[in-house]
């Protein structure tokens, strides 16, 4: 009798439960091989850039005169730069810079779009029109000169990394705003948001709590691909000369070196390493986000 | 569909005015002098400094300084580049013709392919060509231009020699040849298809799902009834509606390869208007770098006009007020 009474609450307790939203997504995104692997590969990468410069011996800032430009070898696993500095190395720190910057410039563009998004749908009107009119003005600049042109002005004055992360922040934020805003627009049509007005919730919390865990779903999936645009436009920057300063190492600054075409032509180990990580990078991260897409879409079928 | 043009044109006044009011600020806030580099530098009595401040009307309120810089810029007065000793005018005009010309090929590049494989994509879906399609737009997608512009040079000018990797034209050629515009082209080959190829995911992507869509709607199945052949309904009846939209991309392409310009001009070490950027900005070179900041503002703005514009004519559902 006992058995069998133990298998019946077994039995109704599964019946109960159904699987939240959230769940079905995992579920789907879990089945998406490529966004699994890419994510796996991600991690990796993350754990190698945190864990990585903690355990190398070399110094990646000293310039070495008698090591310029060395062949890989044992000592030097990807062989050494023009200042003598070890590829290897750089490129763990590199990693750090360069999901730094993407990590954070994605933080900030995603909380400002966001903030300004939804307070221009939620409020329509005037506040919307002089928002939405400030957005397009911001996205109307030529992002790349733009981005040199505050960087020269703020550098030295902000330390290093952050000068590029606010500039590239406060320039990009346009076309996140724009798409919270269609999407908050949408949904604050429906009934439940007219239920919380009638019972007098405060706009900031109809906001947080109601209109912005229902448009989740767009801003995560605009985040993932914003880091990659990120990631491409920092490495871009330093590729340039205009990016993170010359002397902390960046998947972009050590790019640079093949703008020598002896380097790009030569000695190859110094820009192959760099231009690879970076573009498996982004591959991956974007894998993720349409496999983000896909998983969040209630309709996708996938 | 005028009024509207107008009404547009028209509204991109105030926004070209804030544009320049930007700029004006940040080439004051830039370290040095903005216009340091017409004092004499061998010269440091500060009596001589102090006079030439004057005479530049650098001492003047900075209001005044911006009114006097927007009124000879609508006057096609861009002033006087520091390092080159010549008219900005004169100095963009030398290097506008490569970018526009490098912009353009690109294009050209970018609708071939897209074109191409769109067309493929479209009528043979979810098959393996359709995949590899999608797949190499993906990586096209992924990969940034300056890292796909190094390998193209490492391969194609390094190892197989094919192209020059430097310069828009070979030295000592006389303007005006045969030779002097195969140069040219020759020059320009190698970062047209770089950029070219890398900008075909959107289009590609565009055209394949449009031909799909319209390959269910009825006029195709009316088509099929009365025994068309399948080329001809795909080539003609689909092609011509599912094109028609992309016209509006151009537009947005127009800014983005001139915005690209800087990183694509320096990996090719290709004179343009983005290198002779870079150069003034390391070289504080402020009348150059404000008029190309504009100039390029102006583009931006200019494409986004254009886009909107071509939108309502290509497809009149769409509202324009």
């Amino acid at each position: 009798m006992e058995v069998v009474t133990e298998t019946n609450r077994k039995s109704t307790k599964n019946i109960k439960k159904s699987p939240s939203p959230w769940a079905i997504a995992r579920r789907k995104f879990m089945k998406n091989k490529l966004a699994m692997i890419s994510l796996v590969f991600l991690i990796i990468i993350i754990l190698t850039a945190i864990i990585g410069p903690l355990v190398t011996k070399h110094d990646i800032v000293r310039v070495d005169f008698m090591n310029m430009s060395k062949e890989p070898s044992a000592d030097h696993w990807f062989g050494t730069d023009t200042n003598g500095r070890d590829v290897f190395a750089r490129m763990l720190f590199g990693a750090r810079t360069s999901l730094m910057i993407g990590l954070s410039a994605m933080f900030f563009i995603t909380l400002i779009g966001t903030i300004v998004g939804s307070i221009a749908g939620y409020n329509g009107g005037k506040i919307d029109q002089l928002l939405m009119r400030f957005t397009d003005f911001i996205l109307n600049f030529p992002f790349m000169i733009f981005v040199i042109v505050l960087n020269t002005i703020l550098v030295g004055k902000v330390s290093g990394v952050w000068t590029l992360i606010i500039v590239i922040s406060l320039l990009s934020w346009g076309g996140v705003a724009r798409i919270v805003r269609s999407r908050i627009l949408a949904e604050k049509e429906n009934e439940y948001i007219l239920a919380a007005k009638s019972i007098g919730t405060k706009p900031s919390k109809i906001i947080i709590k109601h209109l912005l865990p229902n448009v989740s779903s767009t801003i995560i999936v605009q985040a993932t691909l914003i880091m990659a645009v990120m990631i491409v436009a920092e490495s871009g920057l330093s590729f340039l000369g205009f990016g993170v300063p010359s002397d902390t190492p960046s998947w972009g600054n050590m790019l640079a070196e093949a703008r020598d075409s002896d380097v790009l032509r030569n000695k190859t180990w110094m820009w192959v390493p760099p231009a690879t990580a970076i573009t498996l990078t982004i591959l991956s991260i974007n894998f993720i986000g349409e496999g983000l897409k896909d998983a969040l879409n209630p309709k996708s079928r996938r | 569909m005028l009024q509207y043009s107008l009404r547009r044109i028209l509204g991109m006044i105030p926004l070209l005015l804030l544009t320049s009011f930007v700029v004006f600020s940040l080439a004051k806030l830039m370290p040095g002098d903005p216009f340091g580099g017409e004092i004499d530098p061998s010269n440091t009595d500060p009596q001589y400094i102090e006079e030439m401040r004057e005479k530049l009307g650098y001492n003047d309120p900075i209001h005044v300084q911006y009114w006097r810089w927007v009124t000879d810029f609508v006057q096609g007065d861009f002033g006087k580049s520091t390092a080159h000793k010549m008219d900005v005018s004169k100095l963009i005009a030398q290097k506008i013709p490569n970018t526009l010309f490098l912009a353009v090929v690109s294009l050209v590049f970018t609708y071939i392919f897209s074109f191409l494989m769109g067309m493929y994509a479209g009528r043979k879906p979810y098959t393996l060509g359709d995949n590899l399609i999608a797949g190499y737009n993906y990586l096209a997608l992924a990969i940034p231009s300056f890292v796909a512009g190094i390998v193209a040079i490492y391969f194609f000018s390094f190892q197989l020699g094919l192209f020059p990797f430097s310069g828009s034209v070979k030295v000592g050629l006389e303007p005006g040849t045969w030779e002097y515009y195969q140069s040219r082209f020759h020059h320009v080959l190698l970062p047209a298809l770089v950029l070219g190829l890398m900008g075909t995911a959107s289009y590609t992507q565009f055209l394949r799902n449009d031909i799909i869509e319209n390959s269910r709607k009825d006029f195709v199945r009316t088509a099929r009834a009365k025994g068309t052949k399948e080329s001809k309904i795909y080539n003609k009846h689909i092609l011509r509606n599912s094109i028609i939209p992309l016209v509006t991309f151009l537009g947005f392409d127009i800014a983005t390869l001139i915005g690209g310009a800087v990183i694509t001009e320096t990996i090719f070490t290709y004179p343009g208007i983005g290198q002779l950027f870079l150069e003034s900005v390391n070289s504080r070179d402020y009348a150059v770098m404000m008029t190309i900041t504009m100039l390029l503002s102006f583009l931006t703005l200019f494409g986004n006009l254009v886009a909107d514009l071509l939108y309502g004519i290509v497809d009149p559902r769409i509202r324009l007020d």
